[in-house]
Order: structure tokens, then C-alpha cells, then sequence
């Protein structure tokens, strides 16, 4: 019996002739690909009545035989038709599916020793296994053995393997450092640690990294794949929607090593937990990660149904590690999961507050969602609120007491409107500049394409309006000089055509906004003398501007802030009142300014006209005439008679109206008029105005997130086959899946919390076994486990059964170096891995160990491979010293192609690459467009977070290499790492080309190393030389300032050097 | 599951190829033989891919898809509805519509809209086309055209995925992912499956997300590579301003021998692979740009499409996709967008003809004149069609119940006209197809087995034309 122990030790998928055959290992995966499509859990595709996944089924006679006789092979039917040569053959042809010699053989054996079953493994009970005695195996180790070193060697004794010694330290720090916070060691890092050899000096090491916020944030990438963070909506027009607070709380929860269990409850049910805090309620934010869609046309059911049916799949995959998707629309063909289980499973999520179409733009965006404070910002934002709520009364007790002139005055405003002194006036431009764009003012009618594409404006010839093509630079002041006449003008407008033409989000020139951050305006009041600056008192927008943009912001004098619009909106009209009415001759010239001086890069306007008015009261500028009356068109009144221009259409229509006819809704339309354009209220309008400015320039700064709030649950029925329009399927309460056990809720309907708390209790055997394994993944290369998404049926044999579950168990409930540590500690877990010998050893193989376990199951080396997407980001960052080290915060938008988010629309978008620090900040703060991931994470193999992701495929293609290659992002870093060279490399090309090589890989160059890459600086140098424009060109690339000092040709022959030595496979490996 | 991070022999066998471009490596045992016999002929099973010997002989090697987006009215172009004229502006008959989906028609009036153009019978074998489409007509004989398609998905985004990879569950490889994965790619300098998209002049223009070329499950190398018409062709093509070609490639040259040298040290055949990639980068850099330039198409080429080489229109994109055939590329998909006709269909549809019928048709005769229809497959279709009941008083729904869709070349059927609508062009009738079906038939094409491309995922056997049974092929279709 001894040997049949340490078979059960054995990682080899293939039975040696004559041993022990264990139904868990050997023959449920045969089965299971191969039987139980036909002969499994789903009856609805159970062929001949025959079950095999069950042995009670498995051994009852049926009318062609009993398909197990226990000891029996020669008399059991599954025998006789897996071994048939005729027609009878098992699996038949038409299943594709064929057994090789050594499983029929395998499977013969199994019945001839009494055909045992076994619960599948991962569905039993966590119980920790004894660790191996390791001071048998201890004496092959490198370096003192842990328990899963034990677990490790003993099985590599039984294969008469050695583990290899412990990696040279500088590849050790390297390797460490990386797998932990996604950075390399600098080269006093590693200096310091290959010369230290106190004892202790690794686990010092460690700890330092394991405390680090870096950390945090190379733990935390994997964990987003699988809750699909993004900052997008991924279905159709995949628009921005308020996510990353929820980064920030998975990163946090990381830094501060939060429980498994509590991140596990908080996420799935933050806001059901008694007096939810702020940031439990951003972790429930994880129930709103899902799809959605903001598609015209979408059926709500239908899409909740898919909304539900992604979360049981994440949840599933997440935690469970079962693929029971299989299960929307049929019982799982492998596992004992049934149609009903998935449904059971959507009802937990039926009290999440959501819609069909989840609306992408306006208040209602993404809601439920909620605000979230940086500190000192709420009390601020109070305060403002209270004095602008106090101002606010002071203006209407004012104005109430204008009762008299404010009869007076609608009677005058009315009259002047008639009289059509209101109108507002668009002189054609007598001239336009700008610094690198072109502008031109177009003079006949816009053709029928324009106008198409052009709604919102007057399209007729001669309009004044103003077009900008040619050049697109990020920031750009546009002038346009008019001669408007004699005249006395009281306010100057700016009106903004947006639309489909323009490219960037339909209202600006690249951006997926415009802003206007400063106007001036400069009078000749001869159109001779030098032009002197006209002040504006006032500024207001006809269309709402988005919070942390307000109208007033031109007037400031500060050119980060500004005035503009996010998203969409239709043809906005700025009104700037002029500090004293403006008297204006024949000769006299207006000189106009708009400039776009914001951070937000190509946020200028496209097409625009300016005008000016005369009118005390002037406002709107009235919007086209209406189109002809359609079918749709249910209101009659709109369709009449032109009105004046100069004040919208309701407002007008109110005043017409007695006052005793007028609705609510006009008498406040009124007062807001009122208290506009009354010149006695004038100074506590504006107070009110700077007020208001503050407010919006202070929210615009403070985050939103979406978050899951609770309501009464919607009815949710088991669909058949999946289909959303079926109702005949069986209404299910919430409910964990049969076969693993219930949740007593005494009654009650169980909650997403119940549902939580069961995830991490020991009655269930899976999350413990799934996260640990993945954690495997993560520093070993592949999990214990190769099938990290799926430890069920079809889910591979771990390797190392035992240690997976010793992980498993003491991940729950720490019994091994304790101090410090709590249950469901994942940087416990983290630490022990990476000290282990294992962890440790070399990575270098040998052809003997290749040729036996090629892909390094059995883990008698470390395995090499290449860093994650964010990684390689970073590194290039690091390496040239751009990379800044700010931890959370709102994503940030890297170098990205031009046209890249072409195909995208609704609105059309405009990528703005950041400015200053957040161009170089760490991957994992780039924003995530799930339809169009940014090209490095693409290129570099970043799930699109679409779905559940838990395993990332690591590719290696062409376009990671133009990508390292030719990207802005990778030649900016290049040259800044050139400077570096330049400066600290030491006196001549060696020693610099020496140290570049040393701060990038960590590791001296060999002579000819050095060598080869002198000679491509030669080579580099004297085309850089020969080629004075184009070096100058190649050192413009990125943003980052040019020191001054430099000769050109040197650094663009030692940046090209640079680029080389980063495009390297060493840099981007951890060996 | 997938099993690619340790297929270490497949992977080799792609990049591989054309390994002596910088003269640095020989990677000859790595190639798989049939790189080695690239030259096979059609009716040899031998391929460069994972399914290597095909399944069956090939009639087709390779697909250019004219993907129209947004949902073509099948109604103003291959299914002609004369009794739907009759009934325009009265209700839709209940018995059509009762319980089925709608999109945006929800809870609105049904009411008929009649074909908004005639119909002509083109070629001998007399096929029914839309009389805006008179270039297509003239190939009416190298048609098959499919009037019994259905889908399951009426919202764009879902129905794109659906059509491209047979789930609406991100992750999946779409189809070009699959046949480059299956057959492998003929080209040297190339990836095998080309992405273009061109714009509408209507103002329809759907979003099209890059998850419609994704590789899924599948290694991202069998991702579709997008050819832009603006800016860099593909994404980092272009050199760094001031950094020319010899420079360039004395740069990989020098990144080659450094990896060489790490090779040497640490044995890590990965390093072999990322030194052949380099290598195909840099050839990219050279194959992209002369594949984009069309100054040496003569005049009467230029003229037969319409095309105005960089303009990137449809036109454009029909000639670049003949030029990427010529060069091997496995499969060749054009994105034409702006079909979604929720009004004004008339129009719409007019200036869509305007757009596609001449560079249509001009791509079928090109190719059959260059000896290459016959192992070319065409497909000319969308997502979905569109309602026989009016949206608004002159457009049309989006609509799933049936819609049509065109094939040429490739081991189709030529001048046949299969399957049918209900009389008002409702609902699929007669021999009606999924899309499992259509993607099992144009697998077969090829050489392959629908039910026999599988890769594990998660537990199952992942293929292309669905799960279980789903996908039958269609052998009327086929020659």
C-alpha cells in the first residue's frame, strides 16, 4: 500500500503500467472530454439512458448490458464498445473524439480494480495535508525548505529529479522585485542586495517590497482583469463612466493587505453591510463593472438578462473557478451544474439597481452613482454652497421688492424685442488668424453635406462664420477681426457650432471636449491706433457647461480654467457683457481673442461666429427656425410664427402671456430674466455668478463613482435555453449551486451578502483553492492548477494536489509562520511563496530537464517570461527616469495614435494625451477603453476586460516590437534615458554604454556586448550628423523639455542607443 | 483553458517563416514542413496552420469580406418584395409580427413600407438585384446569393460579435482569427488577417469596436491587424521622425545580436521567437508601405474601382484588398459603415449603392480576370437587415428574422439564388440559414470542419460555428 501513496503524489497525467488508478485523476478527464457529453449531468442530451458520472447509475444494467461491472472489464459494456473495431466503437466518429491506447487501457484497469469513484477534488472540503517530512528531501534543496518546498521536492525525489540551485543574487532581486511591484530594482537596489549577505537579507528584501505602495500596484492589475474594471461601458458607442474610485479602493485594499474574506463581502455587498462607510460602498462598485449598453433600440429585458447572466459568470469564474456559463442555456455537460444553479445564482444580483439601457450622458449617466470626497473638498464645497444659497436670497429679496420695475420692465423688453432691437448682430469677419491652424470665413451657402452635418447654425451665405482647418496644435488662440460699424454694443457672443463634421466628439477638433479658457477683446476705436483691451464683466452660456467649466472661467485671467462642454451638446452661445458699453465707429475694428490654453489637448472649437448686440436685454441668440412640422411633432403652438430674435423662444412666449396665465414654469423663466438683465441687480447677480463659478470649478474636481444600491428585487426566472423572451421558465430564488451545498438564511431571501459570506466560509472548498491557485500562476508562470479559470470537471489535475491544497487551507486559517498574519491574509500567502527555495531557484534549464518536463511542471526550475502590459510601460519609464510615482487617482491617457478611436461614435471621440506627470504614470492608471484597449496594453496581450479575464495569454508578435520600437511613448523615454546616459554615464562611450546597459538589465554587458553597441553609436552618430533636421525632429518627440546644453547629434546617437538596449527581450523578462 | 503559452512547436511554425531576412538566425528546425512547401496546390490538404492536413480538400484559400455595417436592407437589395409594395402605408399584417422582437419599433405602429426601388434580373442566370446595383448585376453569373439568413442578436454590437465570432460573449476568436489560426497565413511579410474600415457619406456611422477582430481565446498574433487609411498605415509602422531605413535596420540588427548573445547564455528559445519578430517588423515596415501604394496600379485598375488611392474609401479599400490577396493575406475584411437606415432609407441606400456597387463589382471581375476568383471567397454582407415596416415614415428597423447575403468565388455555387423570404420579406422561409450554418458552410470551403476546429476554453471544445450541433453546412451552396 505504500506505493498507491505515492502515486497519489505523482504529477505525471500518464498512468504507469500496474499502479493504483485513481478515479479523480485519471479517469474523470478522460470521461469528462470524451463520455460525458452524452453520458453525463445533462439528461437533455443523455444518450441510451446512460449516466457514467455516476457510479450507482454507472453500474445498473441496462437493456444492452451493464455499462460497469466493478472487477468485471471483459463484462462491462463500456469495455467491450471503447475496445470495439466495428460500428459500435465509443466515442462514435461522429463525435470527433478519440481515445488513445493508454486511456482505454487506463480505464480497463479502473474497473478491473473495482471501478472506485471519487468526489471530484476541488468539490471536497478543504482539509491541509500533512507536509511531506522534509529532511529527506531537504538535502537536495538550495536553501532552507518551507512546507512547499517539502510538498516540491518530495514529488521531484519520486521523478529522481533535483531542484536546481538558488538564481545568482542580481537575477534573484531582479526576479523579486519584479513579480512584486511590476518595477525593476534600481542599480543601487541591486547593488545592495548582492552584497549583503547578512542572513536575513532576502526576507528583508521581501518585506521591503511587500510594503511598498508599488506593490499594491502590481498586485492589483490581476485582480482588475477579473473584476472587468474599465473606465468604459463596452457595448456600442463605449463611453467614459465614473470607475476609477473603485481602482483605488482594489489598490488600496492591496497596500493595506485588507482580509480576502472582507474585500470578498465588501465588493459583492458593501452597500447591504450595517452603516455601509464611503469606501464599502465604492467597493460594491464591483456589481456595476458589468457591460452596458446605451444602444438606441435596446430591449431593456434583453439586456438585463445579459447584464445578470456576465455577473454569475464572473462571480463563477472569479471565485469559483467553474464555468458555469455552460449552464444559461442547458445543464453543464461536465459538472453537476444545472440550468437552475445559474439562474438561482442571477437572482442574488435582482436587487442591484440598473436599467436596460444604462444612459451614457446627461444626470442620469451610469446612475446609481456617487460623489467621493478628497479630503478637505466636501467641507469646502458646503460652505460655498450655504453663501450662494444666502446670495441666491438676497437676489430674489431684491428683486421682489422690484415688483413695480419689473412690470416695467417685461413691458420695455418686450417692445424692444418686437422692435428687434434685442437681434444680435454677426459681423463677417474682416479678418482671421491663428497661430498654426487655418482659418477661413465662409461666404457663400454651405453646401447640402455641411448643412446636413451642421443643424444647429444659419447656413445661409454671409453668416459670419468662421471654419478652422489645416494644422491641429494641442493648445491654439484663434482671432478674428471685425468692423462691425458705428454703434454702441453692450455684449459680445460666441457661438459655437458643433456637429458631426468636426472630429473630435463632434464639438471640438480632437478632444472629447472643447474648451474656450480666456477671451479678450481689443478696440481701435479709429481702426489706426494700437488696439487698447475692452473688459468683460460677465460671462454666460445658453447651453449648461459642464461642472468644472463655467462660462465665467474666460474671464479670470487664468488660462488652465475655461469655459466648455464635455461630451455633446448643441451649438452653445457665449455671452460676454462688456465692463462698459462699447462705442464703436465706422473706422473702428474689434479685435477678438479665443484662446485654448487649457491641459486638455485639441480642445479648441472648430467652427464658430461672433456677434455682438446693442440690446440691455439681449440673450440667446434664437436658435434656427424650427423644421417643418413632421408626423412626430405632437405640439401644435411650436410650429408658429417666427419670433424676434434675441431671446429664446419660451421666454418670449412667456411674457406675452398674462401673469396670471403664466405656469410655474414660466414665472421662473421670468425671474431668471429678471434677475439677468435688471441693471439694479446686477452687482449681486454677479457676486452670485463668481460664486457659482467657484462651486462648479471645485465639483468639477471631485470624483464620481458608480455604486450598487439596493431595491426590491425583480422577479428572476430560470430562461429557457437562454432565451430572454421565453416566461415559461420557473421563478428561482437566489440560492448557491445544489450540488455544493445551501445557505440557511432561516427563511428570509438570501441576500448578495449571504451569498458572500458562503464564498468565504469553509463550507465552500472553492475560493480558497481557485485564488491560491492563480496566485501560483502569477509567480510561477502557470498555476498549480493550468486551468486557472476552471477547476472543475474539464479543469486540468493540478500538479502538486496536495500543496495546492496546504496553500488552500492556509490561506483560510495561517498555522506557518504566523506572526503577523490573519485569516484569508494574501500577503501572508505572497511571502511565503517568494521565499520558498522553489520560488527561488534558477531559471536556466538543461536539455535533459527540457526534454522531460518541457513546459516545468514539475517545477525543478524557475520559469521565465515575459512582463505584463502595465510592465512594460513602466519599465520604460523607470529605466529613463520619467516614470512618476503617484499612487490612485483618475486614469490617465498616454501617447495614442491619431485616429485610433476613429471607428468609435456617439460621440465621436477625440483621445487628449496628459500632460505633465500623468503622462508617465505607472499602466495601471491608463485609461481602459474596453473596445479600443490602448495600443501597448493591446499589443502586450491586457485582456479588454470585456468579460471575467483571470489568465493572460503572453504572445509574441511584430507589433509589440514596432510598438517598443517606433511608439512616442518608448522614443520620448529613449531619449530622456539618453540625457541620463549623457550625464551620468561617465566619460567616454564605453563606460556610458556600459551603464546604460547596467541601469536597464541590471547586469554589466559582456566586452562584445559593449562592443556591438558602440558600433551602433558610430553608426547612429554619423547619420545624426550628416542629418541635422531630422535629428532635431527625432528629439522632438514627447513632451518632456529639451535640456538646454546638449548637442543634438551626441544625444540622438546615444537616445538611439537607448532605444536599442530597451527593445531588448532580457529587459522585458524575468528570468 | 488554452494551451498556447507552452505550444511552443505551432508558434514556431508562424514565425518562423522568413527568418533570413537579417541573416542573423537560422531557425530551419523550427519550421514546420509545411511552411517549407508553401507552394501547395488547391487540392492538396497539406497547410501552413494548426489544421494541418485540412480536413478536406480546399476550394477556397483564402476570404475577402465586404462587411457592410449597420444592417443593409435586404429589402432595397437582393430580395426583391413586390407584394410589400402593394400593402405600403396599410398595417402590418399581425400574424407576422405578433411576439417577435423589435428595436427601436418598440411599442410603436406597424405599418408596411414598400421597396423603395425596383428590382432587374441581371446575367443569364437571370438573378432578382436591386437596379442600383447594376455593376453587381453584372456579375450576377459569379453570385450566390442567400435570401434566408437569420441571426439572433438585433442590436449592433451584440450582432457584429455574433456574426464574427458565433457568440455574444466577449473573448472569442472572430472569423479571421480562426482561418488565420487554422490555414496560417501564405505571406511572409504580412499577417494574415487585414482589417479595413471605410465611412458612409449618410451620417450612420456605427460605432465598430475592435472586439470584432480580436483573437479571443486565441495567441493575439491571429488578431486582425487594422490598415489605416490616415496617419501610420498600421500602428508604429513608420520609423521614428529623423530615423531612416539603414538606420532602422542596423538598430534590430544590433537588438538581434544582443538577444542572440542572451540566447547563447540562457537558452530560452522565446529569444528566438522575439528575434523573428523583430525580423517580421522590420519587413512590415517595408511590405505595408508599398502594399498602400497603389501609384503603379494603372489608370483603367484605378478607374474600374473608383479609387483614389489614400482617400480611404470603400473603393480604395476593394483595390488594397485585391493587393492583399495577391500577397497571401488569409483573410481580407473591409468594414463599410454607415447602413443604418433608421431613416431616410431611400437615400440612404442610394448613396451606399453609390459607394459599394462599382468597387464591388469591380473586385469580382478583377479577381476573376487575375485567375483568382476561383480560390477566392467573397462575402458581401451585415449584421442584420432591416424591417419591411417603416421607422419614422421613411427608414426601417433593424431586423433579424431574415436578411440576405452574397457570395463569390471560393468553391460557392455561381448563379444561384437560394432560400426565401415570406412574402413581405418577414421572415425566412425557405431554407432558411443561420449564421452557424453560414460559418460552418464557409469553413468547409476552405478545408475545414467546423466541427473539428476546436481549441479548449474554459472547459469546452470552443469552435467557431457554436456549441453541440449547432452549424450544418449548407452543401447546396457549394460547387
Amino acid at each position: 500500500m505504500t506505493a498507491i501513496r505515492i502515486v497519489a503524489l505523482s504529477v505525471l497525467p500518464l498512468m504507469a503500467f500496474g499502479q493504483q488508478v485513481s478515479f479523480d485523476r485519471d479517469i474523470r478527464p478522460i470521461m469528462s472530454d470524451t463520455c460525458f457529453r452524452c453520458h453525463g449531468p445533462d439528461a437533455s442530451s443523455r444518450m441510451a439512458n446512460m449516466r457514467l458520472d455516476l457510479r450507482e447509475e454507472a453500474l445498473t444494467p441496462k437493456r444492452n448490458g451493464t455499462p460497469i461491472v466493478p472487477g468485471d472489464p471483459e463484462h462491462s459494456e463500456i469495455i467491450q464498445r471503447i475496445f470495439a473495431k466495428d460500428g459500435r466503437v465509443m466515442p462514435p466518429p461522429f463525435a470527433h473524439k478519440e481515445l488513445t491506447a493508454n486511456q482505454k487501457e487506463t480505464i480497463r484497469q479502473w474497473v478491473a480494480q473495482g471501478a472506485k469513484y471519487e468526489i471530484h477534488w476541488s468539490y471536497a472540503p478543504v482539509k491541509r495535508p500533512p507536509v511531506p517530512n522534509s529532511a529527506a528531501s531537504s538535502a537536495a534543496g538550495p536553501s532552507a525548505v518551507g512546507p512547499i518546498d517539502a510538498f516540491v521536492q518530495a514529488h521531484l525525489t519520486q521523478e529522481g529529479l533535483k531542484p536546481s540551485s538558488e538564481a545568482d543574487r542580481r537575477t534573484l532581486v531582479r526576479r523579486v522585485t519584479l513579480d512584486l511591484t511590476g518595477l525593476a530594482p534600481t542599480p543601487a537596489e541591486t547593488a545592495a542586495f548582492v552584497s549583503d549577505h547578512s542572513p536575513g537579507a532576502y526576507e528583508k528584501l521581501v518585506d521591503r517590497l511587500l510594503a511598498s505602495p508599488a506593490y499594491a500596484e502590481k498586485q492589483a492589475v490581476r485582480w482588475l482583469d477579473a473584476v472587468r474594471y474599465a473606465d468604459t461601458a463596452g457595448y456600442h458607442s463605449d463611453s467614459p463612466r465614473p470607475a476609477w474610485p473603485y481602482r483605488d479602493y482594489v489598490l488600496q485594499a492591496f497596500r493595506d493587505n485588507k482580509p480576502f474574506d472582507v474585500f470578498t463581502r465588501e465588493q459583492l455587498a458593501g452597500d447591504l453591510m450595517p452603516d455601509a462607510t464611503v469606501e464599502q460602498k465604492i467597493a460594491s462598485a464591483y456589481n456595476r463593472m458589468g457591460r452596458t449598453s446605451a444602444e438606441g433600440g435596446v430591449q431593456p429585458k434583453e439586456y438585463l438578462a445579459k447584464y445578470g447572466a456576465e455577473r454569475v459568470r464572473t462571480l463563477s469564474t472569479n471565485w469559483l473557478g467553474s464555468t458555469m456559463a455552460c449552464s444559461e442555456c442547458h445543464n453543464h455537460k461536465f459538472d453537476p451544474i444545472l440550468t437552475k444553479d445559474f439562474y438561482a445564482m442571477k437572482a442574488f444580483f435582482a436587487d442591484v439597481k440598473e436599467k436596460g439601457l444604462v444612459p451614457d450622458f446627461g444626470p442620469d449617466a451610469f446612475a446609481p452613482k456617487m460623489p467621493v470626497y478628497q479630503p478637505g473638498q466636501k467641507k469646502r464645497i458646503e460652505a460655498l454652497k450655504q453663501r450662494i444659497q444666502d446670495e441666491k436670497s438676497e437676489l430674489d429679496r431684491k428683486a421682489g421688492s422690484l415688483a413695480e420695475e419689473r412690470r416695467a420692465w417685461q413691458k420695455e423688453v418686450l417692445a424692444q424685442a418686437h422692435a428687434g432691437r434685442l437681434t444680435w448682430k454677426f459681423p463677417i469677419p474682416a479678418a482671421v488668424s491663428a497661430k498654426s491652424a487655418k482659418l477661413s470665413v465662409q461666404s457663400g451657402d454651405l453646401d447640402e453635406g455641411e448643412q446636413r452635418a451642421h443643424p444647429n447654425v444659419i447656413t445661409t451665405g454671409g453668416a459670419g462664420l468662421v471654419i478652422v482647418s489645416g494644422p491641429n496644435p494641442d493648445n491654439e488662440t484663434y482671432s478674428v477681426t471685425l468692423k462691425p460699424g458705428a454703434g454702441v454694443w453692450t455684449s459680445l457672443g460666441v457661438e459655437v457650432d458643433t456637429g458631426p463634421g468636426l472630429p473630435g466628439a463632434d464639438i471640438s477638433r480632437g478632444a472629447d471636449r472643447f474648451v474656450i479658457s480666456e477671451v479678450d477683446a481689443l478696440i481701435s476705436p479709429n481702426g489706426r491706433d494700437a488696439a487698447r483691451k475692452t473688459p468683460f464683466v460677465f460671462a454666460y452660456s445658453t447651453v449648461s457647461p459642464t461642472t468644472g467649466f463655467p462660462a465665467m472661467a474666460v474671464l479670470d485671467g487664468n488660462s488652465k480654467t475655461g469655459f466648455g462642454i464635455v461630451g455633446r451638446a448643441k451649438s452653445p452661445f457665449l455671452i460676454l457683457r462688456f465692463a462698459q458699453p462699447l462705442q464703436t465707429t465706422a473706422g473702428s475694428t474689434l479685435t477678438v481673442r479665443l484662446h485654448q490654453d487649457s491641459d486638455y489637448r485639441q480642445a479648441t472649437i472648430g467652427r464658430f461666429r461672433v456677434a455682438l448686440s446693442s440690446g440691455t436685454y439681449s440673450w440667446e441668440n434664437n436658435p434656427k427656425p424650427k423644421p417643418e412640422k413632421t408626423e412626430a411633432s405632437q405640439d401644435e403652438s411650436e410650429a408658429d410664427s417666427p419670433i424676434p430674435a434675441g431671446l429664446p423662444r419660451n421666454l418670449i412666449k412667456a411674457l406675452e402671456r398674462p401673469e396670471p396665465e403664466r405656469s410655474a414654469e414660466q414665472t421662473e423663466v421670468i425671474r431668471d430674466y429678471f434677475e439677468y438683465s435688471a441693471p439694479q441687480l446686477f452687482p449681486a447677480r454677479l457676486a452670485l455668478a463668481k460664486l457659482e463659478t467657484d462651486q462648479s470649478l471645485l465639483e468639477g474636481a471631485v470624483a464620481e463613482v458608480m455604486v450598487t444600491e439596493s431595491v426590491e428585487p425583480r422577479e428572476t426566472r430560470l430562461l429557457p435555453r437562454g432565451n430572454w423572451m421565453d416566461d415559461s421558465g420557473d421563478i428561482l430564488q437566489p440560492a448557491i449551486p445544489e450540488f455544493l451545498g445551501h445557505l440557511n438564511t432561516s427563511g428570509g431571501r438570501a441576500t448578495r451578502l449571504d451569498l458572500a459570506n458562503w464564498l468565504v466560509s469553509p463550507d465552500n472548498p472553492l475560493t480558497a483553492r481557485v485564488y491560491m491557485n492563480r496566485m501560483w500562476s502569477q509567480f510561477f508562470g502557470t498555476g498549480l492548477s493550468k486551468t486557472v479559470e476552471d477547476l472543475g470537471s474539464q479543469g486540468e489535475w493540478p500538479s502538486h494536489p496536495e500543496l495546492l491544497e496546504w496553500l488552500a487551507a492556509e490561506f483560510m486559517n495561517p498555522q506557518y509562520d504566523t506572526a503577523g498574519t490573519h485569516p484569508w491574509d494574501t500577503r501572508h500567502m505572497v511571502r511565503l511563496i517568494v521565499l520558498s527555495s522553489t520560488y527561488r531557484q534558477s531559471s536556466l534549464s538543461s536539455p535533459e530537464l527540457d526534454q522531460r518536463d518541457p513546459e516545468n511542471r514539475l517545477l525543478a526550475r524557475q520559469s521565465r517570461f515575459r512582463v505584463d502590459a502595465e510592465s512594460v510601460h513602466d519599465l520604460m519609464l523607470q529605466i529613463s527616469g520619467l516614470l512618476v510615482n503617484k499612487f490612485g487617482g483618475p486614469s490617465v491617457n498616454p501617447y495614442q495614435p491619431e485616429g485610433y478611436l476613429a471607428a468609435l461614435n456617439f460621440p465621436k471621440r477625440g483621445w487628449s494625451a496628459s500632460r505633465n506627470d500623468d503622462l508617465y504614470r505607472r499602466g495601471v492608471y491608463t485609461f481602459w477603453q474596453r473596445t479600443f484597449l490602448h495600443p501597448t496594453m493591446m499589443n502586450f496581450d491586457a485582456p479588454t476586460r470585456e468579460e471575467c479575464a483571470v489568465n493572460r495569454i503572453n504572445s509574441n508578435t511584430p507589433l509589440q516590437a514596432l510598438d517598443l520600437l517606433n511608439d512616442p511613448t518608448f522614443v520620448e523615454a529613449a531619449r530622456v534615458f539618453g540625457v541620463r546616459i549623457l550625464r551620468s554615464g561617465g566619460g567616454n562611450l564605453t563606460s556610458q554604454v556600459q551603464w546604460a546597459f547596467q541601469q536597464a538589465t541590471g547586469r554589466q554587458p559582456e566586452n562584445d556586448e559593449a562592443r556591438i553597441l558602440t558600433d551602433l553609436h558610430a553608426k547612429s552618430l554619423a547619420h545624426f550628423k550628416a542629418d541635422p533636421s531630422g535629428t532635431a525632429e527625432y528629439l522632438k518627440i514627447g513632451d518632456s523639455p529639451l535640456p538646454s546644453g546638449v548637442k543634438p547629434a551626441e544625444l540622438a546617437a546615444m537616445t538611439n542607443v537607448a532605444r536599442v538596449i530597451m527593445n531588448l527581450h532580457e529587459v522585458i523578462t524575468r528570468d | 483553458m488554452n494551451s498556447f503559452q507552452t505550444d511552443a512547436i505551432k508558434r514556431r511554425a508562424f514565425l518562423g517563416q522568413g527568418v533570413s531576412g537579417l541573416g542573423l538566425v537560422a531557425l530551419n528546425s523550427l519550421l514546420s514542413p509545411g511552411v517549407l512547401n508553401a507552394q501547395s496546390n488547391t487540392a492538396d490538404k497539406r497547410s501552413l496552420g494548426a489544421i494541418n492536413p485540412l480536413h478536406f480538400a480546399p476550394k477556397a484559400k483564402r476570404v475577402i469580406y465586404l462587411y457592410q455595417a449597420g444592417g443593409p436592407s435586404h429589402l432595397e437589395t437582393f430580395d426583391y418584395k413586390p407584394a410589400l409594395a402593394k400593402l405600403d402605408g396599410q398595417g402590418m399584417p399581425e400574424s407576422f409580427t405578433k411576439g417577435q422582437q423589435l428595436a427601436q419599433l418598440q411599442g410603436k405602429q406597424l405599418k408596411c413600407f414598400a421597396p423603395q426601388f425596383g428590382f432587374k434580373r441581371f446575367g443569364n442566370c437571370g438573378a432578382e438585384i436591386c437596379e442600383l446595383f447594376p455593376e453587381i448585376g453584372s456579375v450576377a453569373d459569379e453570385l450566390c446569393i442567400v435570401r434566408s439568413v437569420w441571426s439572433e442578436q438585433i442590436n449592433h454590437d451584440t450582432a457584429h460579435m455574433f456574426m464574427n465570432t458565433g457568440s455574444i460573449i466577449a473573448g472569442r476568436p472572430s472569423m479571421g482569427s480562426w482561418l488565420f489560426y487554422g490555414l496560417g497565413s501564405d505571406s511572409q511579410d504580412l499577417p494574415g488577417f487585414i482589417v479595413m474600415l471605410s465611412q458612409g457619406r449618410g451620417g450612420q456611422m456605427q460605432p465598430v469596436s475592435a472586439r470584432q477582430w480580436s483573437a479571443g481565446f486565441l495567441p493575439s498574433r491571429f488578431q486582425g491587424i487594422k490598415l489605416n487609411s490616415f496617419g501610420d498605415p498600421v500602428m508604429y509602422i513608420d520609423n521614428p521622425h529623423g530615423i531612416d531605413k539603414p538606420l532602422q535596420h542596423a538598430s534590430i540588427e544590433t537588438i538581434a545580436a544582443l538577444d542572440q548573445k542572451r540566447y547563447k547564455t540562457v537558452q530560452d528559445p522565446e529569444i528566438l521567437t522575439r528575434i523573428a519578430q523583430y525580423e517580421m517588423a522590420f519587413r512590415m515596415q517595408s511590405s505595408v508601405p508599398e502594399l498602400v501604394d497603389m501609384s503603379k496600379e494603372p489608370a483603367h485598375v484605378l478607374e474600374a474601382y473608383g479609387a483614389k488611392p489614400g482617400d480611404g474609401s470603400y473603393a480604395s479599400n476593394c483595390l488594397l484588398a485585391r493587393r492583399l490577396a495577391e500577397r497571401g493575406v488569409r483573410f481580407i475584411q473591409l468594414y463599410h459603415r454607415d447602413w443604418d437606415h433608421h431613416e431616410q432609407v431611400k437615400n440612404g441606400i442610394q448613396f451606399k449603392a453609390e459607394e459599394v456597387d462599382k468597387p464591388t463589382g469591380a473586385l469580382i471581375r478583377d479577381l476573376k480576370e487575375r485567375g483568382m476568383l476561383d480560390d477566392t471567397l467573397i462575402i458581401f454582407g451585415g449584421e442584420f437587415g432591416r424591417t419591411p415596416m417603416s421607422q419614422s415614415g421613411t427608414g426601417r428597423d433593424h431586423h433579424i428574422k431574415t436578411f440576405s447575403y452574397a457570395f463569390a468565388g471560393g468553391g460557392f455555387k455561381r448563379g444561384l439564388t437560394y432560400g426565401a423570404s415570406d412574402e413581405l420579406g418577414y421572415a425566412a422561409v425557405d431554407k432558411p440559414v443561420s449564421i452557424h450554418d453560414l460559418h460552418a458552410t464557409i469553413l468547409r470551403t476552405l478545408g475545414i470542419n467546423d466541427k473539428r476546429m476546436t481549441v479548449k476554453y474554459s472547459g469546452l471544445d470552443a469552435r467557431l460555428s457554436g456549441v453541440g450541433n449547432q452549424g450544418d453546412v449548407v452543401t447546396d451552396l457549394l460547387a
